[in-house]
């Protein structure tokens, strides 16, 4: 029988906190374990200073962190800089240099899984597995919107991890999949920028309709309909319209075929609206749905929202964060009795 | 999507090395998430009261110990610009920037693992030089 699902914060949420020192490593990491989260995961090109290559005293900070917390650390989030140089790409030994060196980091810092992040290609995986079994630790490819299970890259991965079947390598899922509404944060914004408000009318329409614009592409061949070229009337305009294809309107039964990979969820949060629920994703349907699928794993809270902040307006990291988090452990809490 | 994290406020002034002003400085964070090695820096631009800097004049670091010209930038991949940690730019210029104000325009552009184009943020600020 499944056990519970987990709460988990990424550390990205509080990036903003973070990059203009409102908040150290220390106290972000206190702020997630007063909000009773129960995991974290980071991206050590963010937070861990010389990542991968980080140092004794960056690596006793954050053991006397884990432990002063009580905090697990879920999942590393891995990048890999295939164009590290400006007149060439890194060669595929180079590339499984680097990811070895990432997953010898996560086993340092205590953990068992990586994010690699969407589109780095399937042939890591063979070369990789060997490091995997040894130090402990899975690899799991995101599947975000806009490069979803669509997407050639990914589909890669997913035949290769199928043959490969190892409780090594799996998926990691970003919620941004499953928004039943186009973030009215992302048109806010984009607006005020600059941005026709015409444009995001007409994206917030096809998720009325229940599509979305990424497959309103495919279905017409990857040209603008006549509705949004319409729309367009700035290169600025044609620019972003291209972006809204990042969000997408999934029913949550894409999952069934892929549960028994599921490593990990991102809980993609735009806006934590004043009545509560998520503006753009119904967390109690998806977490229904996980419930009924045996999922047992973290889900973890991923704020975007930083990144379409009015000018002017105050930055609402951990105001987000806390009241996503409440949410879905009042979600949970529910569901799971 | 970044504009915000170029050109940290009150960070240009002018550079004085063995008596003399070779130019003068300021600061940016990374227009990114997260650190990269400083290869990765694909493109920076200064304009000053209106004029782009030739790029020969510009010089970069992470430590202020240790200075690239951005073309020899491309292949420093040891020394990281750690997310939240400035990067320093220079521009050399006997003299520096002279008495008054100024509108000195950032351009800072850096490649990311997935994103095709890479990642710009501009911010223009007034420079007052006393």
């Amino acid at each position: 029988m499944a056990g519970k699902i987990k709460t988990c914060v990424s550390l990205y949420s509080l990036q903003d906190e973070y990059l203009n020192k409102r908040m150290s490593l220390g106290d972000i990491m206190h702020f997630v374990k007063d909000n009773n989260a129960e995991g974290i995961e980071i991206l050590p090109d963010q937070m861990l200073k010389g990542s991968p290559d980080i140092s004794d005293d960056v690596l006793a900070e954050w053991n006397r962190l884990i432990a002063e917390t009580g905090l697990t650390p879920v999942i590393t989030d891995v990048f890999l800089n295939t164009n590290l140089y400006k007149n060439r790409k890194l060669t595929k030994k180079e590339c499984i240099d680097l990811l070895i060196k990432e997953i010898k980091l996560a086993n340092k810092l205590g953990v068992h899984l990586i994010r690699l992040v969407s589109m780095i290609p399937y042939w890591v995986l063979k070369p990789l597995l060997p490091y995997c079994e040894k130090y402990d630790v899975a690899i799991a490819l995101e599947v975000h919107a806009g490069m979803a299970f669509d997407n050639p890259e990914t589909q890669k991965f997913i035949d290769e991890m199928k043959s490969l079947n190892s409780k090594y390598v799996g998926l990691v899922i970003d919620t941004g999949i499953f928004c039943k509404k186009f973030p009215r944060v992302v048109a806010n914004y984009e607006t005020a920028m600059g941005t026709s408000p015409e444009i995001f009318n007409y994206v917030a329409s096809l998720f009325e309709k229940g599509t979305d614009l990424h497959r309103v592409l495919i279905e017409n061949n990857f040209a603008f309909p006549p509705e949004l070229e319409k729309a367009i009337k700035t290169e600025r305009d044609r620019m972003f319209a291209h972006l809204c294809d990042g969000y997408e309107n999934y029913p949550y039964e894409v999952l069934d075929e892929y549960m028994p990979y599921i490593k990990h969820f991102h809980f993609k949060l735009f806006e934590m609206t004043e009545e509560g629920p998520e503006y753009s994703i119904d967390y109690k349907g998806l977490l229904k749905y996980l419930h009924e699928h045996n999922y047992d794993g973290y889900v973890s809270t991923e704020y975007e929202g930083n990144r379409f902040r009015l000018p002017g307006k105050p930055m609402i990291e951990k105001e987000q964060v806390a009241k996503h988090l409440a949410y879905v452990k009042q979600c949970l809490e529910e569901i799971q009795k | 999507m970044f504009d915000n994290n170029v050109f940290k406020e009150n960070t240009c002034a002018n550079i004085e090395e063995a008596g003399k002003i070779i130019g003068y400085e300021l600061q940016t964070n990374i227009t990114y998430y997260r650190g990269i090695p400083l290869s990765m820096v694909d493109y920076i631009k200064i304009n000053e009261d209106g004029k782009e800097v030739p790029v020969e004049n510009i010089i970069i670091s992470i430590d202020r110990e240790d200075w690239f010209t951005l073309h020899e930038a491309e292949t420093v991949t040891t020394y990281k610009w750690e997310y939240g940690e400035p990067l320093y730019i220079r521009v050399l210029k006997q003299g520096g920037l002279s008495k008054g104000t100024h509108k000195i325009k950032l351009t800072v552009a850096v490649r990311t693992a997935y994103i095709p184009v890479p990642l710009e943020g501009i911010k223009e600020r007034e420079v007052v030089i006393n």
